[in-house]
């Protein structure tokens, strides 16, 4: 009995010490691995309003994800996210038809970023943007 | 405790797990004499594994191209998490697998493992030491340093010496006619896809003839078998009737020499972590600057000391390549049945001779 309970605490003992062990040697590769938060990209971006004609879109990259700034042919600003939320791919600007163009599914977006028709359930997400001293600000 | 139990038998009803572990590890038998010296090999396996992932883990950042090498590794040691703890571990793990594989080989040399029927686990075995040697060798150019451009440049122009062909063979295994970008291209991809391919097909070949073979008895301690047993007429594996089985008891000797290990190895990777690298290792390659005092790295610094004494650079090729043949022909050459050092005065002369001269050379190498 005396040897049953010493050798169950012998075996706690090294599962514990293995455990242990291989924490430390696993922790170092996922730190090594996981992706780092400060390269994600700048949280702002700055374009001179001259850079976006009326009618235009303009991408660009926005926290470590891809983005668009459209100016409507109404002259208002919108700053989207680029990302497709059916399946993720980028969408694509239709000049001519003035509205988001998902080449994957083709789903399509109104240029303020709602679902116009196809797959897409949710619409693109908005990012912060202002106007001023002929500066356009995103984030 | 059950469950592992009941996923055994679950394992045992489909494949026969029961059968393997009785054949492989409980009912493998060893001498009883068996000593720790025996255990290197697991040694080397577990050295050969931590090689390979922390190799994969370096692969994840580390950029082969001449204008971003220098870069990458610099990233991984100073602004990755642990990166500098993977690269130590790989680098500092390439010189330990060479002194282990050494102190592998002596001790298979002194116990007289070499001799018939084991011809083919020396052999594959010396196999796989100049394997070790040469996966080092174009490993050390890949951080693309001061200290491994001219090292590489040194080593590489070693070959220059042989008649006729030497001059196209360096420039063959450069790429160029000097190291540059095109040598990092094939050093890389030797490095990280050819030979350690053949050095993994290489153990399985030298695991294979120790299982076919059956382990040697140590020459020395209790239940000395002395002189061979062999018959050269058959095939014959040599068993250990009333043996030591490998499960539990040999494999916690692994265990202990494996810990033993990792102490020695940790301890540089963390208390002398700049063991092995001169300053030079610091400054990115330039071509047109050669540092002073460039040497290689310590095991090759007996090979880089003979060729300096002798008044030609052939004559000094040729003694090393006389030197290592004889080595991996030892077992052809050697013939006698008597296994015990002891009894052997000559042979003793010649192995600790020939340990003091590569020791002696190396120390010379270091400090001429």
């Amino acid at each position: 009995m005396e040897n049953n309970g010493r050798r169950k605490f012998l075996g706690v003992c090294l599962a514990g010490a293995s455990a242990a062990a291989a924490a430390a040697a696993v922790y170092p590769v996922f730190r090594y691995l996981a992706p780092r938060s400060d390269q994600q990209g700048s949280n702002k971006v700055e374009f001179a309003e001259s850079d976006l004609p009326a009618g235009e879109a303009k991408f660009f990259e926005y926290a470590g994800s891809s983005a668009v700034l459209v100016k409507t042919s109404a002259g208002a600003v919108v700053a989207l996210s680029a990302v497709c939320t059916h399946l993720g791919c980028i969408v694509q600007w239709e000049k001519d038809k003035q509205d988001f163009l998902c080449p994957c599914h083709a789903g399509r977006y109104t240029p303020d970023g709602t679902v116009v028709s196809g797959p897409p359930p949710r619409p693109l997400a908005k990012i912060p943007v202002s106007v001023a001293n002929g500066k356009i600000t995103v984030g | 405790m059950a469950l592992i139990k009941r996923l055994y038998n679950w394992l045992d009803l489909r494949i026969g797990a029961k059968e393997i572990v009785e054949q492989e590890l409980t009912g493998y038998l060893l001498p009883r004499n068996i000593n720790e010296w025996y255990s290197l090999g697991s040694v080397l396996l577990v050295i050969f594994t931590l090689q390979v992932v922390t190799g994969l883990l370096l692969l994840v950042y580390y950029v082969p191209d001449a204008e971003k090498a220098f870069k990458s590794v610099t990233y991984i040691m100073n602004e990755l998490p642990y990166g500098w703890l993977i690269r130590l571990c790989h680098a500092v793990g390439s010189n330990m697998m060479v002194a282990v594989l050494i102190m592998h080989m002596l001790s298979t040399l002194f116990m007289k493992s070499y001799k018939s029927p084991r011809e083919l686990n020396w052999l594959t075995g010396f196999l796989l030491f100049t394997l070790v040697q040469g996966i080092s060798l174009t490993g050390y150019l890949l951080p693309w340093s001061q200290l491994s451009f001219w090292a590489t440049t040194v080593a590489t122009n070693s070959a220059a010496a042989i008649p006729v062909v030497g001059p196209y063979l360096v420039e063959f295994l450069r790429g160029s006619k000097l190291v540059g970008p095109a040598t990092l291209g094939r050093f890389f991809a030797l490095h990280v896809g050819v030979i350690p391919a053949v050095i993994a097909g290489l153990i399985g070949a030298h695991l294979f003839c120790l299982k076919r073979t059956g382990i040697s008895t140590p020459p020395f301690g209790d239940q000395v078998e002395t002189g061979s047993h062999w018959n050269p007429e058959h095939y014959r594996y040599e068993s250990h009737p009333g043996g030591i089985p490998f499960f539990p008891n040999y494999a916690l000797q692994d265990l202990t020499s494996i810990g033993v290990y990792f102490a020695v190895f940790l301890a540089v990777v963390f208390f002398a972590p700049n063991l092995l690298f001169t300053p030079d290792a610091f400054i990115p390659a330039n071509a047109f600057q050669t540092p002073a005092h460039i040497k290689p790295e310590w095991y090759f610094l007996a090979n880089y000391q003979t060729l300096k004494i002798f008044p030609s650079e052939l004559l000094g090729l040729s003694v090393q390549a006389a030197a290592m043949t004889f080595l991996a022909l030892l077992p052809f050459i050697d013939r006698s049945p008597e296994r015990n050092p002891f009894k052997r005065p000559l042979f003793l002369v010649c192995f600790f001779g020939g340990f003091l001269l590569w020791v002696g050379l190396s120390v010379w190498g270091h400090y001429s």
